[in-house]
């Protein structure tokens, strides 16, 4: 029991960092922005916040420099693919190299350095419960971050007038246009909402999940994880944290089994969620697909595992990371 | 005096935005400008030496891009052009660990084990062209997915099955034995077997693409996929085609990294050299004559950059850095069409 | 309420859309803006709206000059507009389509509105469904309920009864009568069909070629009307009766369907559906059987989601097949997507031209090289012969495909069908073409059909329907509700089939269509 409620906890503090940077994404993507370039922006906000912190002392203003950085990288994507209207992937993908290469450029004189951490906080009353104690009333600041962070962009989404239009933004432009809803600068407002989102993963891992920088850091690759969750968790918060979470508790579940099967290398276990990355979309497609519709006719219990169909794209972005059938 | 054309203008405004982007960074870091961009530039071409070692990263980045041709042509985005070239560094290694260095014409060792890193290449390539065309699944995650997974096999092999003897080390695995290695140019490592395959491919590339029926088939592909497919130009055949080649030549490059270069696996063999191809065609727009430079350019500041960190203390990622404000600036001076503007050409 | 468009210009690239329009806009009645595809209509609604910005010229209302304006702007001075492709949020339910872009208002204040207001209008409309359950004459009613909400006083209607069935209309029709009577409003109905413009509108102005041809006060003289609308070729109309709507075919001594083809030929048949069932992403039809004869022109009639397109895209290939029997020409074709069915003799021409079946930036000879890759030797000679020549496309060889007009990317598509096509699926061919590419379109299916291919094709005009096939399938709520010959059926039998009501009693075209405005 203490070492589900340990595991659980793991997950909650390694998945913290993806379910931000993939709360972000979302956010932008509803607005119809894709944003590829949150792999190197997580690890220039690492760097950023890691920097910050050292310079002022203060784990938390730390944070804070992250979530500027994060949405300064935004702001070029901005500029470049919204202003200008450059090809929006093309843009990102060039962002996602440039802003990796310049966190080691920038970070050298600060890697392997010691530097603030955000620690662990205790809840009061919680962490005296026995199993829930463990899980939520002992963690780190990020934790708590990322579940409001979740909660906070769920009810945004669907339960306020911004998250309406937003959503209608996303669905179709040319719609909310004809309503008056002013959608190039929602486009450009959330995606720098992403970049903020993504800063603060970043300046998680740096801070808290994998306190320090280094060369290499230990959070590639995590970004691009976080834009595969969000389509795993078709563009909706509260399905998106959750496929982040399955995505921490492979990587956790990867650490337990090297201590009991150490002839394994560690790097499978690094490289694990990638190939779950491409499964999971994988399986999407499939349910999405006509064999796998005609199967449900004929076998309806297969239907009631595989759930219900996953959303689909908001409107703006059908077919650009959701691929047509060739 | 001629006015100069609209691109000349793009191309100089784009390289001056460049230039005040990296200031500003090396501002950042504490680095003496001048200094350092001496040392980045001049670093690949000081010498015959440098030279040299700036022509051995230039050899697999104009592969790359070649292969990148292909993929791009019909609409594709082959991140996964990193783990293709690993996959033909494993195979090319995997296939030189058979034969005996004592008996076996060392020529046709070679040639097989080049031919092995193409189909390495390809097939890993395909694998990813599958997920695609089959599966739905756009070709940045399989690609992205497959890139992790090839360095991972190469870890495991390096420090598993194909270990030193003796013990494992990071550094590579046991090297290949002197038959089995590629001539080199002036005692260095550089091959002109390299130079050779990588001008025929170039060649053979671009005539495809802009020369026969199969070219413009991939144009269309990339254009409208439902309309290739009404037209019957089986939109699935060519992705994958597509697919096939880019990796084939990329897994070519990774068996030239083993056989001519390093003359073992190591891991990163890549080397982000798939990465830094995107960069190049990026840059250029997807022209094919102006390729060349842009790698040879991208090559002098990768060998430069090696530099930096004994010459000044500075991480050699700049080069990077570099490379992707430049491409930025060309994108956007491209985009705020400020040569049209300045000459009047409305093109 | 006053309004004056004065000398509204409009250019998209090398095409003057609207030339110096001048329109002055009474309170109190409906006015009908007449013209034919490409004339400027729609065009001028848009700068009207707010949609789009003129190059020249200003919008007065109630005495203020505005020399362009925004859609908020537009609905700041109470003018709305109902596009011909609704302009709404499908994925999101009723109430929050309802609420967008409108007064703030909480989750109930704006279900209890939709209720009230839609209620006074007769309409039932769910507010927690999403829109894209909605028919498309539901998601019309929530728009008007939406616009009515916002205080519209000057109500633009686009194109309104393309996909609705005749009853709809009729409501529609009743709800403007009622709108425009109330405090002055004005509204005005964007058509091409004359008999729409005689039966409800006080007043119709013409445009033609971007500029306004004429304006004319009920009664109507529909001769003059066509001739204003189509040029001195009033007697070409008369030949395309689809294009001027059923009166107009009464009022120059046309009769009905005096070129369907009923060449069905004898001998066997081409396809043989037996309990078929096509399904898509959304969607599946149950079961259908039918037999296609070698040379039958078959029109495919519903109310837009009605399964017609399903059904014509599942004879491609584009959409499964699962379960039943598909022989064409005697092989199975069951599990065979486009490309096996394009070998066996299918060929489609999908109704978004440029988005599904050509490639915008690819050359015309491109086009050819393309889809006649057997052909050896120079592409030119092909290209003359085969498309200038035989089609009319525009002998620019050089030329982008995206640089063509609507009629001139339809004559492309037509090129480009194979000569081994022995059954040929046409989504909406007539489409946005203006009368003479529409003849020319007609006059090569026809051709088709008498060499013995068959022609399967869909349009939401019933005029076109009835007028140019030989069979009629009628599709209802995503089943097939009626397979029957086409002579003999008039518009209110089509118009009962799409909204679910058998056939009965007879026809009443006739009182219809005297039906007018006087």
């Amino acid at each position: 029991m203490d070492v589900f409620a340990a595991t659980l906890a793991a997950v909650l503090f390694a998945g913290a960092p993806l379910a931000l940077a993939a709360l972000g994404e979302t956010l932008s993507e509803r607005a119809g922005v894709i944003n590829l370039s949150v792999d190197g922006t997580v690890l220039f906000s690492a760097m950023a916040a890691f920097v910050a912190a050292r310079v002022t002392g203060d784990a938390w203003l730390g944070m804070l420099g992250g979530a500027l950085a994060g949405a300064c990288v935004a702001g070029v994507l901005a500029l470049v693919g919204l202003g200008l209207r450059a090809p929006i992937l093309a843009v990102g993908f060039i962002l996602t190299l440039l802003c990796r290469d310049l966190a080691y450029f920038l970070g050298h004189a600060h890697a392997r350095q010691p530097g603030p951490e955000l620690g662990v906080w205790t809840i009061p009353v919680l962490s005296d419960i026995p199993f829930l104690g463990t899980v939520i009333g002992r963690q780190s600041p990020v934790v708590y971050v990322s579940i409001v962070a979740a909660a906070a962009a769920s009810f945004f989404l669907y339960r306020t007038r911004a998250g309406l239009r937003l959503r209608a933004a996303g669905e179709s432009p040319r719609a909310a246009f004809a309503r008056g809803i002013p959608v190039e600068r929602l486009k450009v407002l959330y995606c720098l909402a992403g970049g903020a989102f993504s800063g603060l993963a970043g300046a998680a891992y740096s801070l808290g999940v994998k306190p320090g920088w280094g060369h290499p850091q230990g959070a590639e690759g995590a970004g691009w994880i976080a834009l595969a969750i969000v389509i795993f968790g078709g563009w909706r918060p509260s399905r998106v944290v959750l496929g982040a979470y399955f995505f921490a508790l492979i990587q956790v579940m990867g650490i337990h089994l090297q201590d009991s099967l150490p002839g394994l290398s560690s790097t499978l276990f690094q490289i694990a969620p990638f190939p779950v990355m491409i499964l999971t979309l994988l399986f999407i497609n499939i349910r999405r697909s006509g064999r796998f519709r005609d199967a449900v006719q004929n076998v309806p219990l297969l239907g009631r595992l595989a759930g219900k169909p996953p959303a689909g794209a908001p409107g703006a972005l059908a077919g650009v990371l959701d691929q047509d059938a060739a | 005096m001629k006015t100069p054309s609209s691109a000349t203008i793009n191309t100089l405004a784009a390289l001056g935005l460049a230039l005040a982007a990296t200031l500003v960074v090396l501002f950042f870091a504490g680095a003496p400008p001048l200094t350092t961009l001496a040392v980045l530039f001049g670093g690949g071409l000081d010498s015959t030496a440098s030279l040299l070692k700036t022509f051995s990263s230039f050899i697999p980045l104009f592969l790359c891009a070649t292969a990148l041709l292909a993929t791009y042509a019909a609409g594709l985005w082959n991140i996964g052009v990193e783990g293709q070239i690993t996959l033909g560094a494993v195979c090319a290694a995997g296939f030189l660990r058979l034969p005996d260095p004592a008996t076996f014409p060392p020529a046709l060792a070679l040639a097989l084990a080049l031919g092995a890193a193409f189909a390495g290449g390809a097939l890993w390539a395909l694998l990813a062209g599958a997920l695609r065309v089959y599966g739905r699944v756009h070709e940045i995650f399989s690609g992205l997915g497959l890139n992790f997974a090839a360095t991972g096999v190469t870890l495991w092999l390096i420090l598993g099955p194909w270990k030193r003897s003796g013990m494992a080390s990071l550094s590579g695995t046991e090297p290949l034995p002197e038959a089995f290695r590629l001539p080199g140019f002036a005692g260095k490592p550089a091959s002109m077997v390299g130079v050779a395959l990588a001008v025929a491919a170039f060649g053979l590339v671009v005539w495809g693409l802009t020369r026969t029926t199969w070219g413009l088939k991939l144009a269309a592909v990339r254009q409208n996929l439902k309309a290739a497919r009404l037209i019957g130009l089986s939109p699935r055949r060519r992705l994958l085609e597509a697919m096939g080649l880019c990796g084939g030549l990329a897994g070519l490059a990774g068996g030239l990294l083993v056989t001519g270069l390093y003359h073992r696996l190591i891991p990163s063999i890549s080397g982000n050299f798939g990465y830094t191809a995107i960069l190049a065609v990026l840059m250029v727009s997807l022209v094919p004559a102006f390729v060349p430079v842009a790698c040879f350019f991208f090559a002098v500041l990768l060998a430069g950059a090696v530099q930096l960190p004994m010459a000044l203390e500075l991480d050699s990622s700049l080069s990077g850095v570099i490379q992707g404000v430049l491409v930025l600036a060309f994108l956007a001076a491209g985009r705020m069409g400020i040569g049209g503007r300045l000459t009047g050409d409305r093109t | 309420m006053d309004v004056f468009l004065s000398h509204i210009t409009k250019r998209y690239g090398r095409i003057l859309a609207n030339d110096g329009v001048d329109v002055a806009l009474k309170p109190g009645r409906i006015h009908g803006l007449l013209g034919e595809n490409g004339a400027g209509k729609s065009t001028l609604m848009r700068v009207l709206a707010g949609h789009v910005m003129c190059d020249d010229g200003f919008i007065e209302v109630d005495g203020t000059r505005h020399a362009g304006l925004t859609p908020t702007g537009a609905m700041d001075l109470g003018i709305g507009m109902l596009s011909q492709d609704p302009l709404d949020f499908p994925p999101l339910a009723a109430w929050e389509n309802f609420t967008l872009g409108g007064r703030p208002r909480t989750r109930r204040q704006a279900r209890d509105r939709l209720a009230e207001l839609s209620a006074g209008l007769g309409f039932s409309l769910r507010p927690d469904d999403p829109v894209e359950r909605f028919t498309v004459a539901e998601r019309q009613q929530l728009e008007l309920t939406r616009l009515m909400d916002a205080n519209v006083r000057l109500l633009i209607l686009d194109e309104p009864t393309t996909g609705i069935s005749p009853e709809q209309k009729d409501i529609l029709f009743r709800i403007l009568r009622e709108f425009a009577a109330d405090q002055g409003r004005i509204v005005i109905l964007v058509t091409h069909k004359l008999a729409e413009a005689q039966e409800l509108c006080h007043e119709v102005l013409v445009m033609r070629r971007g500029r306004m041809a004429g304006r004319f006060e009920s009664p109507y003289d529909a001769g003059l009307l066509l001739e204003t609308m189509f040029g001195p070729q009033a007697a070409q109309a008369a030949e395309e009766p689809e294009i001027a709507g059923l009166a107009a075919r009464k009022a120059v001594g046309v009769c009905a369907s005096a070129q369907a083809s009923d060449r069905a030929g004898g001998g066997p048949p081409l396809a043989e559906l037996a309990e078929v069932s096509f399904s898509d992403e959304k969607s599946a039809l149950p079961p259908v059987s039918l037999t296609l004869r070698p040379g039958e022109v078959v029109g495919v009639a519903g109310v837009a989601g009605g399964g017609q397109e399903l059904f014509l895209r599942g004879l491609t290939g584009l959409a499964r097949v699962r379960g039943g029997r598909f022989l064409l020409g005697g092989q199975d074709m069951r599990g065979q997507g486009v490309t096996g069915l394009s070998r066996a003799g299918v060929h489609f021409l999908p109704a978004s031209r440029m988005e599904e079946g050509l490639f915008p930036g690819l050359s015309l000879a491109d086009h050819a090289r393309l889809g006649f890759p057997a052909e050896k030797g120079d592409i030119r000679d092909l290209f003359v012969r085969r498309f200038v020549e035989r089609f009319h496309v525009p002998n620019q060889p050089a030329a982008p495909a995206a640089s063509l007009s609507g009629g001139n990317q339809q004559r492309l598509l037509l090129s480009l069908i194979p000569d081994n096509t022995r059954l040929l699926v046409a989504e909406s061919p007539t489409r946005g073409l203006d009368v003479a590419s529409c003849a020319q379109v007609w006059e090569h299916l026809h051709a088709l059909a008498a060499q013995g291919t068959a022609v399967v094709f869909s349009s939401e005009d019933l005029d076109e329907i009835l007028a140019r096939s030989g069979r009629i399938l009628v599709f209802y709520n995503r089943r097939l509700a009626a397979d029957a010959p086409a002579a003999g059926l008039t518009v209110r039998d089509l118009g009962r089939h799409m909204t679910g009501r058998t056939a009965a009693g007879a026809p009443q075209s006739a009182a219809w269509a005297c039906n007018r405005k006087s």
